[in-house]
């Protein structure tokens, strides 16, 4: 709902609107779901200017429908598939992350999660040469870690700190804050991250549910709803932008003990392909970790991968 | 502005009037004046100013920077450089760590009863206050206590250990000497801040009121939650409040560490987890509190010999290492011959050790 101001368009003016409020009508909606000759009954308007402006409001504020042939189009074009730099991880995600989805990654804690997006952040920025933002929520983000991966893919000095700059870490540790930034980034953060040269590729936040959980359930009313608006923010980011979104999630334990994700039934929409990751039991302090296909559009769902999540490799 | 109506931190009943009014954008708000605000949505007069000002708090230079100013990973690198670690004086758990106990993390050490929690933890209190020419942080600590259980007579003989430590490691250097001269044992109590805590409500008072404190005192670089157990297991009904109010804790805890540069250290306790008819061990207040922390150590027993794994890190292997408890506090084992594998394959979680850390141990 817009509502109707001096100057939204031409012929709409401070006594224009005055007439109409007078009317009860304040705001697009309300105007262009009227009929004109009715208005110019009521209120002192001519009803040329009425029709004018009303044929103007529509003109800006329709949504038009596109054909599917175009949409595919365009999807084939500018859609990428980014590697996450381990093959096995590629395999289940049917060769990597899709640029203009959500994917998400859950588990328990010291499952791994983070390493995977440390991982697929060096890959980007190194392999890829790409711009990649982090959003860190839980002060895991440790660029020692980083250097520690690039210094075992490359051992030039200059290639490092070329990759390292290219990975940009923004941290915040609250739902609003999270949603400042993401509106920031949608505005105005990524074009200008784009034309400093290298566009961005993927967006990674870890985690999701370290700002969201305190606020859903018992007697909150607004966690529901702040939820939705991160899951619409990502998507439209990963949609507008051509962005992959990688996402981190904690996991809850089902009625019959089984591990799934946090969050709950409204947030699984949100990501396009989940993968659980999960520690071998009995292995001890191994390195070893299994992935598991969750939620997927393009693959069977239950595929299992073992990986060495210790990325020196 | 961009920030749209609803993602902004207002009281739910004043956002819905808002929306219903046809606000939909922050800059559709900006140039109301209260009075007008007042009118076309309905609210009261004192709402409609809160709303205002935080508008324009919002778009203050610094708020702004702070949602929108990126680091680069490069820049990271520099910063983690120059903030270090809090060393242990075991050196083979501040190998594990990576040089210590990282400053700007949080980091949880579980553990059952008498195995060290609050050793290490005092220790840490004291060894943040090493000179900076000795290789450590010349902070001072903040410790709060919810059980009770810091002794000053145990911190006492740890500063002493210290202090002889340092005297050891002193070459002719003359800002050693002169660091030397003013690291006494009366000085490294009174670089101590101590906070007793007698329930949930104190404790999440006191971490609210935490910012201003670490503002008005720029030099502290710890801070010790011991334990943050123990508040919550008792009186509790509601689990998922109690959940609820923990991540949010630990969410405010990891703000205070990254934007204050400080370590956080929370202690916790073990519980019992039984499933498929085995017991086993686990760190207490369930398992989304696992993901709080960026760091978590497990202390344990395995016969009798005390032994720390690292279980979750972002930026180290697992590892696990044997430490011990003497009279100077908080040190390595000395080397000794490797148990035979048939005698270390289970360990004991009911060693019931008794909890004499004075007496064990005497090296």
């Amino acid at each position: 709902m817009v509502i109707l101001r001096e100057g939204i368009c031409p012929g709409v003016n401070e006594e224009f609107i005055k007439a109409l409020q007078s009317e009860d009508i304040k705001t697009v909606e309300d105007f262009v779901s009227c009929n004109p000759e009715e208005l110019a009954q009521k209120c002192s308007l001519s009803y040329k200017a009425l029709v004018a402006v009303r044929r103007v409001l529509l003109a800006q504020y329709t949504a038009f429908p596109v054909s599917g042939a175009d949409l595919y189009e365009e999807l084939l074009s500018s859609t990428a598939i980014l590697s996450t730099g381990n093959p096995s991880l590629d395999k289940l995600l049917d060769s990597g992350l899709y640029t203009g989805e959500i994917t998400e990654l859950a588990g328990s804690p010291g499952s791994g999660k983070t390493q995977v997006c440390f991982s697929v952040a060096v890959n980007i920025s190194h392999q890829l040469k790409q711009t990649v933002f982090y959003i860190d929520t839980k002060g895991g983000m440790c660029a020692n870690r980083l250097l520690q991966m690039l210094q075992s893919k490359t051992p030039n000095m200059e290639e490092q700190m070329e990759a390292l700059q290219k990975i940009k870490v923004l941290r915040v540790f609250d739902v609003f804050s999270l949603l400042a930034c993401l509106q920031n980034l949608r505005s105005n953060g990524l074009q200008k991250a784009s034309v400093g040269g290298g566009s961005v590729k993927a967006l990674m936040v870890d985690s999701v549910s370290a700002v969201l959980s305190s606020m859903l359930g018992g007697k909150q009313n607004e966690g529901m709803s702040l939820l939705m608006q991160v899951a619409g923010e990502l998507k439209m980011i990963a949609k507008d932008f051509n962005i992959a979104v990688l996402v981190t999630n904690h996991v809850t334990k089902d009625g019959n003990g089984h591990l799934k994700a946090g969050l709950g039934q409204s947030w699984s929409h949100g990501p396009r392909t989940r993968v659980l990751l999960q520690r071998i039991e009995g292995a001890g302090t191994s390195s070893l970790r299994t992935a598991t296909l969750t939620k997927s559009s393009r693959q069977i769902t239950g595929f299992e991968e073992r990986n060495d999540l210790i990325m020196d490799k | 502005m961009h920030r749209t109506v609803p993602s902004l931190p207002l009281a739910p009943s004043v956002k819905v009037k808002l929306i219903n009014a046809g606000f939909q954008v922050a800059s559709d708000l900006i140039d109301m004046r209260p009075l007008q605000l007042c009118k076309e949505v309905g609210i009261s007069q004192q709402e409609a100013v809160e709303v205002l000002q935080m508008l324009r708090d919002d778009g203050q230079p610094h708020q702004q920077r702070a949602a929108t100013e990126s680091l680069t990973a490069l820049d990271l690198l520099h910063q983690e450089q120059a903030l270090g670690s809090i060393v242990t004086f075991c050196s083979a758990l501040d190998d594990a760590l990576g040089g210590g106990l990282p400053v700007g993390k949080t980091t949880e050490i579980c553990g059952a009863p008498g195995v060290g929690k609050t050793q290490l933890c005092m220790q840490l209190a004291v060894d943040v206050q090493i000179p900076v020419c000795f290789g450590g942080l010349g902070g001072k600590a903040l410790y709060i206590d919810t059980e009770g259980s810091f002794l000053v007579q145990r911190v006492a003989d740890m500063a002493e250990a210290a202090v002889q430590h340092c005297t050891l490691l002193a070459e002719d250097t003359e800002k050693k000497i002169q660091a030397l001269e003013e690291l006494t044992v009366e000085k490294i109590l009174s670089n101590i801040f101590l906070v007793r805590c007698h329930d949930y409500v104190e404790l999440l008072a006191e971490v609210y009121l935490l910012p201003d404190f670490l503002s008005e005192h720029p030099e502290v670089r710890l801070v010790v939650i011991d334990s943050i157990a123990f508040p919550f297991r008792h009186d509790f009904e509601d689990l998922s409040q109690r959940t609820r109010l923990l991540n949010g804790l630990a969410q405010q805890l990891i703000q205070l560490a990254t934007q204050h540069s400080v370590a956080v250290v929370l202690t916790n306790q073990m519980t019992t987890r039984v499933s498929n008819g085995q017991s086993k061990l686990v760190p207490a207040l369930g398992e989304s509190w696992g993901h709080a922390a960026t760091q978590r150590l497990i202390l344990h027993w395995e016969g009798l010999r005390r032994l720390a794994s690292l279980y979750k890190s972002p930026s180290q292997m697992e590892a696990t290492i044997q430490y011990q408890i003497t009279v100077q506090g908080f040190r390595d084992a000395p080397d000794e011959p490797r148990p035979t594998p048939a005698t270390s394959a289970v360990s004991s979680p009911s060693g019931n050790h008794s909890k004499h850390p004075r007496m064990e141990d005497r090296s």
